[in-house]
């Protein structure tokens, strides 16, 4: 196929799939609201061809991209001969057009993946639910079809035929140039690294997938089902968003980690704010709707917090992708940022518009008994999970708000999100332990008693020991303190229940702790993400307080010394691979005297026949052990004379985060494993609101 | 039987009347606390993100005070020390010009920066001493294909 017929097949894929989106938006409301079933089918059809149509889209850019047809701009833009075929994959999310482009074929799938599973459920809310994605998907495919570039156009929408036009389209991946480049420029070297491949995709995957629950909720809000059956329903692709929000938030990290060279990985810069956000306000989701699900409270709440969560992955996305916050551009001066502030505007104010005109049916069920209850931790819990995405919005934005009121920036970095996130995190943690161990409705002395004394004990022993040996800083006591106390609140949750099982049906302590939480995988699975979160601070606290480092210019056979580290520098090498020169420094490691293994630390020089386009990638060297990393750069080197100038940096406990992660997503998943349950639970609710409806 | 309900349900009715303004007072103070914790650190940790020219301007209130300088990099300017990492280059706009001083670890970037946005404080002796520097490409990792006219 020629470059132009793949541009054009992609081009106009797109362009059926809008049609297609607007038809299904509006055919599937109508159907709804006269009551047409076979209507709604047609709408069914129409959203099962978008995803059709998207797919085969995306399959179009991305042979485009493997066979490298750079008369497609975008292909030109993200590839070359000499990257990686993974990399030449991986720049269907790399740009922004493909980005947008992912995100749409994604909804798409989502959406069509709702139809199926509901084909014989929810046929009161579905249309509703269809209609809200649809718009959303045709938002997307109008950003990548017809939107045009605001700072020139103004609102408007081109015509995608009248060629005087076309230039002026922002979001189109398959624009054409007007000769073939010999070679693209590829991807950026700081973005060849395999987090690429990964840590893009889970954090769409988790952004995208939250639409669904919101389309839910706002049908639940317009069709007056105000129920649990819409949370209830939504519970899975909840977590799965979330789990992929998490998943998002971990391989971020550990990309930075390695590639940028600054030996940590979060810096609080607004883009990983930007993911931290949505994370954040879904937590605590996950939560609050418990309460509802139990007590039938909390449903306003509920719907703000899911809204909240779409609206922050859609300013995280946003954010990344218009570079509306770090680049020297302006705020409106992106050529993507008005639509997304109007589409965002509007999201708002028809949620708002809906919650208002349903208020009436938001009663809730119950009313608070006690500040001592399990309803009230989890209400102090959701406080201080918005509050905390509040303050990260608040220091994130406020640079753009301060230039648009007063004229003059005012910015705030690192220290602020330390200084502010770090108490609400901290009880955040204490709560942890706190919640799941406090009775419904009211708490009396005698649970709380049974539940914390002991806790309580082994949180002031482990301060005490930290003390003991000499830890003096007081934020890493309390930290370590706080983590003891939750560990052992889970660890008897775990303990007790299983001594019951074992008691009750005679079963041994191994089999009942498994059936323990097969049994009752949403609690338990909660639990185990508990722990994993728990680690992850661990690792948190030890890199954050404890990191000792230091640097020296070292000659062949010279050594540095660090703790009980040795490094000895055994020379430079240096050698050209197909894309890059390597410079690596060859390193000795002893640990108290005793040799422990070699280290290359390495810096790699892109060059381009564009000298602006030459770059260097710092790899850095890492010795994880349980307790510590040993993290070493090649900050510095000169080939003639030999010398190299390492910065080494001991990290303790950072290992922990990563296994933290790895138990969140073991928990998430034991957690939305079907379970018959959750099944029960969602009939009887749905029987429950028939009966309310007549 | 009855000796022990009656009881609880007068409780639970006084409850009820109090009930609900506990929890908007509880509520209300906790959010209070976050957001007088996020205004307290925002005052104090808040620093000027200033253009060349508004840092000239202001140059003698803002030396010895953290702030963040926005300004296009003079390429040609860059000295790195490897021995010291000591980075030094200068930042030009117009007929501005401010000599910055930096030691550590190099942004990858730097080579291909078109601006500079360094935090830090300006010296009375007029050079900028960076805690951090943070470079800003054409485009955050994209650019046009060389000679290309994309419209």
């Amino acid at each position: 196929m020629t470059d132009f017929a793949m541009a054009d097949l992609g081009y106009v894929s797109l362009l059926l799939s809008l049609i297609l989106s607007l038809y299904a938006a509006g055919a599937a409301f109508y159907a709804a609201r006269r009551k047409r079933p076979q209507i709604f089918a047609s709408a069914r059809n129409a959203i099962f061809l978008v995803a059709a149509f998207t797919t085969l889209s995306v399959g179009v850019l991305v042979s485009a991209l493997i066979t490298h047809q750079f008369r497609i701009e975008y292909v030109a833009v993200q590839t070359n001969l000499a990257q990686p075929l993974l990399y030449d994959i991986s720049a269907l999310w790399g740009g922004q057009e493909g980005s947008l482009l992912f995100w749409a074929w994604l909804l798409a799938v989502f959406t069509a993946v709702v139809l199926i599973q509901n084909h014989d459920k929810n046929q009161e809310l579905l249309p509703y639910v269809v209609s809200g994605l649809a718009v959303s998907e045709a938002f997307f495919l109008a950003l990548l079809t017809i939107a045009a570039d605001p700072s020139i156009a103004g609102f408007f929408v081109a015509l995608p035929l009248n060629p005087q036009l076309a230039g002026s389209l922002v979001g189109n991946p398959f624009r054409m140039l007007d000769f073939t480049p010999p070679d693209g420029n590829g991807l950026n070297p700081l973005l060849q690294n395999p987090g690429m491949f990964i840590h893009p995709v889970t954090q769409y995957l988790g952004y995208v997938a939250f639409t669904i629950p919101f389309a839910f909720a706002m049908a639940a809000l317009f069709t007056g089902r105000l129920s649990d059956v819409w949370i209830r329903t939504t519970r899975r692709w909840t977590l799965f968003a979330w789990l992929f929000l998490s998943l998002g938030l971990l391989f971020g990290m550990q990309w930075a980690y390695v590639e940028l060279g600054w030996g940590g990985y979060w810096g609080w810069d607004p883009v990983e704010n930007a993911s931290l956000m949505p994370w954040l306000t879904a937590t605590a989701f996950l939560h609050s709707v418990m309460i509802q699900e139990r007590r039938g409270m909390l449903k306003v709440w509920n719907l703000v917090l899911v809204m909240l969560t779409f609206i922050l992955s859609i300013l995280g996305t946003f954010i990344t992708r218009s570079g509306v916050i770090q680049s020297v551009h302006a705020f409106g001066v992106s050529s993507l940022g008005p639509w997304f502030l109007a589409f965002l505007a509007l999201t708002l104010l028809s949620f708002l518009y809906l919650l208002f005109n349903r208020v009436d049916r938001l009663k809730e069920e119950n009313e608070l008994d006690s500040l001592i209850s399990r309803e009230s931790s989890f209400l102090l819990n959701n406080l201080i999970l918005v509050g905390a995405a509040f303050a990260t919005l608040w220091g994130t934005i406020f640079p753009m708000v301060s230039e648009g009121i007063t004229g003059k920036k005012v910015t705030v970095g690192a220290p602020f999100f330390n200084q502010v996130n770090g108490p609400i995190f901290l009880a955040l943690i204490v709560l942890i332990g706190v919640c799941p161990l406090i009775g419904w409705r009211r708490a009396t002395a005698e649970n709380l008693m049974r539940n914390f004394l002991r806790p309580f004990a082994v949180s002031v022993v482990a301060a005490l020991a930290l003390i003991a040996v000499g830890v003096r800083e007081w934020y890493g006591v309390v930290a370590f303190s706080a983590v003891a106390f939750v560990l052992t609140t889970i660890g008897l949750e775990f303990y007790r229940g299983t001594l019951a099982r074992h008691r009750q049906y005679n079963e041994n302590l191994v089999a009942a702790a498994v059936n323990l939480v097969t049994n009752n995988r949403r609690r338990y699975g909660g639990y185990i993400v508990h722990i994993g979160v728990i680690l992850g601070v661990i690792g948190i606290a030890g890199s954050s307080f404890y990191q000792v480092d230091t640097q020296a210019n070292l000659k062949p056979g010279e050594t540095v010394q660090l703790k009980q580290y040795t490094v000895q520098y055994d020379g430079l090498q240096v050698y050209p691979t197909a894309s890059h020169d390597a410079v690596t420094a060859r390193l000795t490691i002893f640990e108290n005297g005793n040799r422990v293994g070699t280290l290359s630390p390495e810096k790699d020089y892109y060059t381009s026949p564009d000298p602006n386009q030459s770059q260097s990638t710092t790899e850095v060297a890492v010795r994880t052990t349980a307790l510590e990393d040993l993290y070493i750069i090649l900050a510095g080197f000169d080939s003639t004379a030999g010398t190299a100038t390492l910065k080494v940096i001991i990290n303790p406990l950072v290992v922990w985060l990563w296994i933290g992660f790895g138990v969140l997503v073991g928990g998430t998943l034991i957690a939305a494993w079907p379970d018959p349950r959750e099944e029960h639970a969602l009939v009887r609710a749905r029987v429950k609101e028939a009966l309310a409806q007549a | 039987m009855s000796t022990i309900v009656a009881p609880s349900l007068e409780r639970a009715s006084t409850i009820k009347a109090g009930g609900k303004l506990k929890f908007v007072i509880g509520g209300l103070l906790i959010l209070g606390a976050i957001a007088f914790v996020t205004l307290n650190s925002f005052q104090s940790n808040a620093i000027y993100y200033l253009t060349l020219k508004e840092l000239d301007a202001q140059r003698a209130t803002v030396i010895n005070q953290p702030v963040r300088v926005n300004a296009p990099l003079d390429k040609s300017s860059i000295q790195f020390d490897d021995k010291t990492l000591t980075l030094k280059f200068t930042l030009k706009d117009g007929d501005l010009v401010l000599p910055v001083v930096y030691t550590g670890v190099v942004p990858d970037t730097l080579g291909q920066g078109e601006s500079v946005v360094a935090e830090g404080r300006l010296g009375a002796d007029g050079v900028f001493q960076a805690s951090t520097l943070l470079v800003k490409c054409p485009s955050k990792y994209e650019s046009q294909p060389a000679g290309s006219s994309a419209n």
